[in-house]
């Protein structure tokens, strides 16, 4: 386990070294100070909607970290050259598969609850209320929700260089979010061979919208019943799992590129 | 054996070393000879096609092989974000230190290298010289009794070379057993106990270097000769 945590404390340091969070709740800090003061759609006094628009951006934002930083863990190691120490070491590939997701996720649930926090502070000065209930539900299933990117993006990254991991993780969970929800209704007018790749599609991508408690929290419709978290939570886990499973396989054999890491 | 567009290519092809406690051992060959996929082997990041390579007993595949050794990789590059003593930190962690030895292990090193004076400072201020030596250091935090250098001078100038002579000279005098790869022959020839010469994936010659190298003949003449 010290292993697994030193790896994960490495991706720490480097998330925090290199300012991806700083910039990132600066910028959600200006985009809410923006909201707040224009009065946008003549929004700007209903605080359900700034506290709506802030998870939102809590969502936008910690997915963008979530699978940068884990989709540049693994082959940026291969391109610095740094694997090849690293695994000289009594570390075994998946310590080192693992302490890379527990470090990406852990700095990505700790600048996540940053931004909460953000747009917490926004709301309560303007008045508004979520109940800390409601909130803590949301966050934990969010945190989850991060774990699941994660934990995709290090899979994709272990056949994949940086840039391709990241952009099919980007496709894959915005499909995920945007798509999947609306399959039912598609495959409700459809049949045959079309009905069951849209059923087949429907059980292969991640359910994100289990997660998202979004609009309990902004419209105050309570908490969510606590078998329903609980099997979210279950749902959100056993993907982790799933998904880290398939990236240690991938990485377990895999033959290292010298010519990465010494730029030939 | 490596799958090619050509075919299988044969990286290695029957190699056996003898390497002595407490020995220099350098590895020389012409570029593109086998030496660092012979030490790929040796530490497991790849699988030779036949036989296979134990260290101190266990398989390399096995992390626990690796516990007494300490690898300083071809490439010079490393975590920039950290500083040195982090760096060290970080690595005698891997290997299971703690407290009070690991701190003093990592003074230890850090003095041997003569990187304290800019421990605490970021890597990514370090020169090439003392990025090499912060390299070395956390090659040697967890105290081996096997060292596998890959070409720990190259890119160095003639006082970064000197400075990583004197290392191995004084891992030598601590009993610690160092097998390295160069392209520097004359470096070879100062440092070395025993050194093997690798041509095309198959040895060409293992031995002293004052029993292979004929009277008058330079080192390096030997090697353009056995490795033609």
């Amino acid at each position: 386990m010290t292993k697994i945590l030193t790896i994960a404390h490495i991706v720490w340091l480097e998330v925090i070294r290199r300012k991806d969070v700083y910039v990132l709740l600066v910028l959600m800090g200006c985009l809410l100070a923006t909201l707040v003061s224009l009065n946008v759609f003549g929004l700007g006094g209903v605080v359900s909607y700034i506290l709506h628009i802030g998870l939102l951006m809590t969502w936008l934002f910690a997915w963008i970290l979530a699978v940068n930083v884990s989709a540049r863990e693994l082959p940026q190691e291969e391109v610095r050259g740094t694997v090849f120490p690293l695994l000289a070491k009594p570390v075994t590939r998946l310590e080192l598969v693992l302490g890379k997701w527990l470090g990406a996720w852990s700095v990505v649930t700790a600048a996540l609850l940053l931004f909460y926090a953000l747009v917490m502070v926004v709301v309560l000065a303007r008045g508004g209320y979520a109940r800390p209930l409601v909130l803590a539900q949301g966050f934990a299933l969010h945190s989850v929700a991060v774990g699941v990117m994660a934990a995709l993006a290090m899979a994709f990254s272990t056949r994949m260089n940086h840039d391709a991991a990241a952009s099919l993780s980007y496709v894959v969970t915005a499909a995920s979010f945007l798509v999947v929800p609306r399959i039912p209704a598609f495959i409700a007018i459809e049949s045959g061979l079309h009905a069951n790749l849209l059923m087949a599609l429907y059980n292969l991508l991640p359910h994100f919208e289990v997660f998202d408690m979004r609009r309990r929290i902004s419209f105050d419709y309570g908490p969510t019943p606590w078998i329903a978290f609980f099997e979210a939570l279950a749902y959100g886990l056993a993907l982790i799992v799933f998904l880290l499973t398939l990236a240690w396989l991938a990485y377990r054999h895999k033959r290292f590129s010298r010519a990465a890491a010494t730029n030939l | 054996m490596f799958p090619s567009r050509q075919g299988a290519v044969r990286a290695l092809d029957g190699l056996t070393l003898d390497v002595k406690p407490g020995q220099v051992f350098g590895f020389l060959g012409p570029n593109g000879a086998g030496k660092t996929t012979t030490m790929h082997v040796l530490l497991g990041f790849i699988n030779a096609t036949s036989g296979d390579a134990r260290l101190f007993g266990a398989n390399v595949r096995e992390s626990i092989a690796r516990q007494r050794i300490g690898y300083l990789s071809e490439n010079p590059d490393t975590y920039r974000f950290l500083s040195g003593h982090e760096l060290l930190v970080m690595t005698g962690r891997l290997f299971g230190l703690g407290g009070k030895r690991l701190r003093s292990r990592v003074q230890e090193v850090l003095d041997l290298t003569g990187i304290s004076a800019v421990a605490h400072r970021r890597i990514a201020t370090y020169s090439r010289g003392m990025m090499q030596r912060a390299n070395l250091a956390q090659a040697l935090v967890n105290d081996p009794d096997l060292v596998i250098l890959d070409e720990p001078t190259g890119g160095l100038d003639p006082i970064g070379r000197m400075e990583i002579r004197k290392i191995i000279m004084d891992l030598r005098s601590r009993g610690k057993t160092v097998f390295f790869s160069s392209h520097e022959l004359s470096e070879v020839e100062l440092v070395c106990d025993r050194l093997a010469i690798l041509a095309r994936g198959r040895l060409v010659a293992e031995g002293k270097a004052a029993e292979l190298v004929a009277p008058g003949e330079s080192l390096e003449k030997y090697f353009m000769r056995v490795v033609a």
